[in-house]
């Protein structure tokens, strides 16, 4: 993958291979500029690799697009500001062409998923930043896409709210089964919700390593406290250091 | 949400407690809003004294719009019992009466203070007490010594002749429309006595001569004769005129010779009357505010200021109190003051009397021409001073005198001004001094036949009384402009096409479809520009250039064409609605494309994820995120528009709408009114723009721009 960069040339990514299996729940770490983002952009077909192949679900990535086999959520919620709760996530919907019924029976069902099912009526700024992002969450549902592209999704929020979301976020994956691609600056939230993590290295982008996540479900706030998560953080973060094991 | 009924009354407690809160913010947001009212209507006091009190200051100080007062020999203003034959010493006689009071005043405290300068004003006088006055019987000064008490006139000896000598009975109260006891006529004879045998025109100039100089009594009592003018020119349109204030409120008018009485003929506010019917285009207007005036000066009309049963009494002569001039007369001393001043400089009525004599002050001219050698001139008239350039000459020194020959020792300058006065020389109007060619010698009496002299400004004693009085307030007092505004909306009912009211929907409707017209043309003009990029570039520069193009050269170009497509534009919203659209659409371009365009990349991004279609992504993300865009800009457009369609009014002269009520306003200068009209103007562009953000509510109640400021501020 190689961006053009005013007259130069830059890097972005550079043999990068990875396989993720479906139904897995992938973080991708490491360090600002390694290429997450560009990843992910590429999964989506958000933009066009310079060399190299992507399949997503044995197709590529334009044609997946197409077939709306994942939902995206940003770092920013991303919401539609003249639209309520209820009819952000019913959009992708109504572009898609399903009936109105089955529109607001999915969009409250996955509002009542992720706790927002007394607020269909507001709007956007009505509601407090992790609020938005569940609404954001909910939409990337709306469709039940195979695949879930999640870039920094709790990125701006605060710490308590952040935890929160991710044991949210644990929960639905569990309950929904979805292939999850999560991009974090966090060693905690990557060892927490992944069932493998992995590790970049910047200049140029780069897959360092592989790290399978073997810690026991359902995990909780005490999951936190084991021995096995200390130990998975420390691996993580030699991984980022440059380390090999 | 759930229907009422079904809410908990804590959830309805809560919907009250909200409405409550509405309407308090409601309350705080009008408050600012009336404060800066209430500041600026402040400000338009003193902004209206910056601008007003200069104009009255000049008002004020220029002498022609003094009210001119006209001193003669005061008549007797009552007649004592047995005036027919005399008077008894010690007989107190009274020549006061409302106007002339203030002269009798003056005369008392000339009794007090100039005792001393002009001792010798009355010959053989009680004690040598000048009392500045002089009793006199038609122009014959009578040798009475009198003393003055509080005014009336106390004789010293008897006066063993006639005090008056009344002569006829005028012809009367003949009926006027509205009510007899006002019209008079002084009967044929005496009103043809100057002239028997004379013509008509003759006559009437006799009969006006009659009615000038009437004396009248009604029973023992004099009438004065006393009217002010009004303050406005009959311009032929006009029908509310205003005098200098004092009237009472059923004085009545005298138009051009005809009588109007209160109620039926005018009626009355304040200091103004409202006649039934315009006057003549520079008619006399005047309100009788003596006991009398003279109505039509040919036909011997006088009217009554009080009706009267009884008609009133011409004196052909009558005792009178005439003022004395000041100055020693000792037989030496030539300049003496006339006691009112400043003195109207041309007055052909002016009459200075020694003894029985009028002096004659006519410049007379010499028959040769001042070239700068003759020395040698003539006068037609009687000998007199001799002025050159207002320098007197002496006799013997500068010139001698052969006949009506003068020779001058020196030759006169070149086209200087040769005079010589017979009797006497107003020196100086300002201090009102008066040069006699001869000094009168002692016992002989100066005293003022008749004079005129400027009283006092006609707008009022105080330049704020002037600034009150001002036709012409560039900047109203805002309490003038409130009193206005009822009587100004309700000028005309609303069924009248000239109802303000209507107006102002006229106009509003008009810029209403401008603002629609606009808003086609914009948003269509920024689809395309945001979908097409070739068209913006090509027609974005002349989006622009028409905007710079003058709308008061555009509109007669397109009324032409309105014309000639058949709109009758004097009575079409046509242009209004074109020229405002005109103007309109261009914010709301720039507006829409911004919007369009001010799409988040993330939310295109996600339109792409989910595969959406070009047109899904204008209706679904373009259009919504354009719409505050668009309606802020609609809200520029509806301001403009406004005006533009203000103008387009004007300029086709369309009288349906406001535009024209302001030029009409304007021209007919009641500032006041156009005041209001300013007013009413701001408040449409402020209600029309509270339409748009009304709109835009209903249509985009997710937009947080619509809301105020404290809205934004709780939801965040």
């Amino acid at each position: 993958m190689v961006f053009q960069v005013g007259k130069g040339e830059a890097v972005a990514l550079h043999d990068a291979n990875l396989d993720i299996r479906a139904g897995d729940f992938v973080s991708l770490i490491g360090p600002s500029g390694c290429g997450k983002t560009t990843l992910m952009r590429l999964v989506a077909d958000l933009i066009e690799p310079t060399a190299g192949t992507i399949t997503v679900a044995g197709k590529t990535p334009r044609q997946a697009r197409r077939d709306r086999e994942y939902g995206y959520v940003f770092q920013a919620p991303v919401l539609y500001e003249w639209r309520s709760v209820l009819a952000n996530v019913t959009l992708p919907l109504e572009i898609m062409g399903y009936p109105r019924s089955e529109r607001t029976a999915t969009a409250e069902r996955l509002l009542a998923m992720v706790g927002l099912e007394k607020f269909h009526r507001q709007y956007p700024w009505q509601l407090s930043g992790g609020m938005q992002q569940r609404v954001s969450i909910a939409r990337a549902l709306a469709f039940d896409p195979k695949l879930l592209l999640m870039d920094e999704p709790f990125g701006a929020l605060d710490e308590i709210t952040r935890e929160a979301m991710n044991l949210e976020l644990l929960r639905l994956w569990q309950e929904t089964r979805k292939t999850i691609v999560f991009v974090t600056h966090s060693i905690a939230e990557a060892v927490f919700l992944s069932s493998r993590i992995v590790v970049m290295t910047a200049r140029p982008g780069r897959i360092r390593e592989v790290i399978d996540v073997d810690l026991p479900y359902p995990r909780t706030v005490e999951t936190r406290e084991t021995e096995r998560f200390f130990d998975l953080t420390t691996t993580v973060r030699e991984a980022l250091r440059g380390v090999d094991h | 949400m759930n229907g009422s009924d079904r809410q908990p009354p804590s959830a309805r407690r809560r919907v009250r407690a909200a409405n409550v809160v509405r309407a308090a913010n409601a309350v705080r947001a009008a408050v600012p809003v009336l404060v800066v009212l209430a500041v600026a209507t402040m400000l338009m006091y003193p902004v209206a004294l910056l601008f007003g009190l200069p104009l009255a200051k000049q008002r004020m100080d220029n002498l022609s719009n003094w009210l001119r007062t006209t001193v003669t020999a005061l008549p007797l203003a009552e007649l004592p019992a047995g005036s027919e034959s005399g008077a008894e010493p010690g007989a107190r006689l009274s020549f006061g009466a409302s106007t002339q009071q203030e002269l009798v005043a003056d005369l008392d405290a000339a009794a007090g203070g100039d005792a001393g300068a002009d001792a010798s004003g009355d010959a053989g006088g009680d004690a040598g007490v000048d009392t500045g006055g002089l009793l006199v019987f038609g122009g014959q000064p009578l040798g009475s010594d009198f003393t003055l008490v509080a005014g009336d006139v106390v004789l010293a000896a008897a006066v063993d002749r006639p005090l008056v000598a009344l002569g006829v009975q005028l012809e009367g109260p003949l009926e006027v429309r509205s009510g007899a006891g006002h019209l008079f006529r002084v009967p044929a004879p005496a009103a043809a006595s100057g002239g028997a045998a004379a013509g008509a025109d003759e006559e009437a100039s006799a009969g006006a001569a009659a009615g000038a100089d009437l004396t009248l009594y009604l029973g023992s009592t004099l009438l004065g004769r006393a009217s002010y003018p009004a303050i406005e020119r009959a311009d032929g349109v006009n029908t509310r005129f205003t005098f200098p204030p004092g009237a009472r409120e059923d004085d009545p008018v005298i138009v051009d010779g005809r009588l109007l009485l209160p109620v039926i003929d005018f009626s009355v506010d304040g200091d103004a009357v409202d006649l039934a019917e315009s006057p003549p285009f520079n008619a006399t207007i005047v309100r009788l505010t003596g006991d009398y005036e003279v109505v039509d000066a040919a036909a011997g009309f006088i009217a009554l200021r009080a009706a009267s049963d009884t008609p009133p009494r011409a004196a052909d002569g009558v005792l009178a109190l005439a003022e004395t001039l000041v100055g020693r007369i000792d037989g030496v001393n030539r300049v003496f003051n006339l006691r009112h001043v400043p003195l109207v400089e041309t007055d052909p009525g002016r009459r200075i009397m020694l003894d029985d004599r009028q002096l004659d002050a006519t410049p007379q001219r010499p028959a040769e021409r001042v070239d700068g050698s003759t020395s040698t001139f003539t006068f037609p008239g009687e000998p007199g001073m001799v002025f050159v350039d207002g320098v007197e000459l002496v006799e013997g020194r500068d010139f001698t005198r052969a006949g009506q020959t003068v020779v001058f020792t020196r030759p006169p300058a070149r086209n200087a001004a040769l005079r010589q006065y017979r009797d006497y020389l107003v020196s100086d109007v300002a201090t009102g001094e008066v040069t006699l060619s001869r000094a009168p010698s002692e016992g002989q009496r100066l005293w003022a036949g008749q004079y005129t002299f400027y009283d006092r400004p006609a707008c009022g004693s105080t330049v704020m009384e002037c600034f009150t009085s001002l036709p012409q307030h560039p900047v109203p007092f805002p309490n003038w402009i409130a009193e206005r505004i009822v009587p100004f909306f309700t000028a005309y009912p609303l069924s009248d096409s000239r109802s303000i009211v209507r107006a102002v929907l006229y106009t509003a409707s008009g810029t209403l479809l401008a603002l629609l017209f606009g808003s086609i043309v914009g948003v269509a003009l920024a689809v395309v520009f945001v979908r097409i990029k070739p068209f913006e570039r090509a027609l974005l520069p002349w989006v622009i250039a028409s905007q710079t193009i003058p709308i008061i050269a555009l509109v007669p170009v397109l009324l032409l064409l309105l014309g000639n497509a058949g709109v009758t534009v004097q009575t079409s919203l046509v242009p209004a609605a074109l020229i405002g659209a005109y103007i309109a659409f261009f914010p709301v371009t720039v507006g829409t494309v911004t919007g369009l365009r001010s799409v988040d990349p993330l939310a295109l991004d996600l339109m792409k994820g989910y595969a959406a279609t070009p047109l899904q992504v204008f209706a679904k993300v373009r259009f919504p995120a354009a719409v505050p865009f668009f309606f802020t800009s609609l809200k520029l457009g509806a301001a403009a528009a406004l005006v533009g369609a203000l103008v387009a009014e004007v300029e086709s002269n369309n009288r349906l709408g406001l535009g024209y009520a302001i030029i009409g306003q304007v021209q007919a200068g009641d500032v006041a009114d156009v005041w209001i009209l300013l007013g009413v103007s701001a408040l449409l562009g402020i209600g029309l723009v509270g339409l748009v953000g009304l709109i835009q509510r209903l249509v985009a109640p997710w937009d947080r721009t619509a809301a105020t400021l404290e809205a934004e501020g709780r939801g965040s």
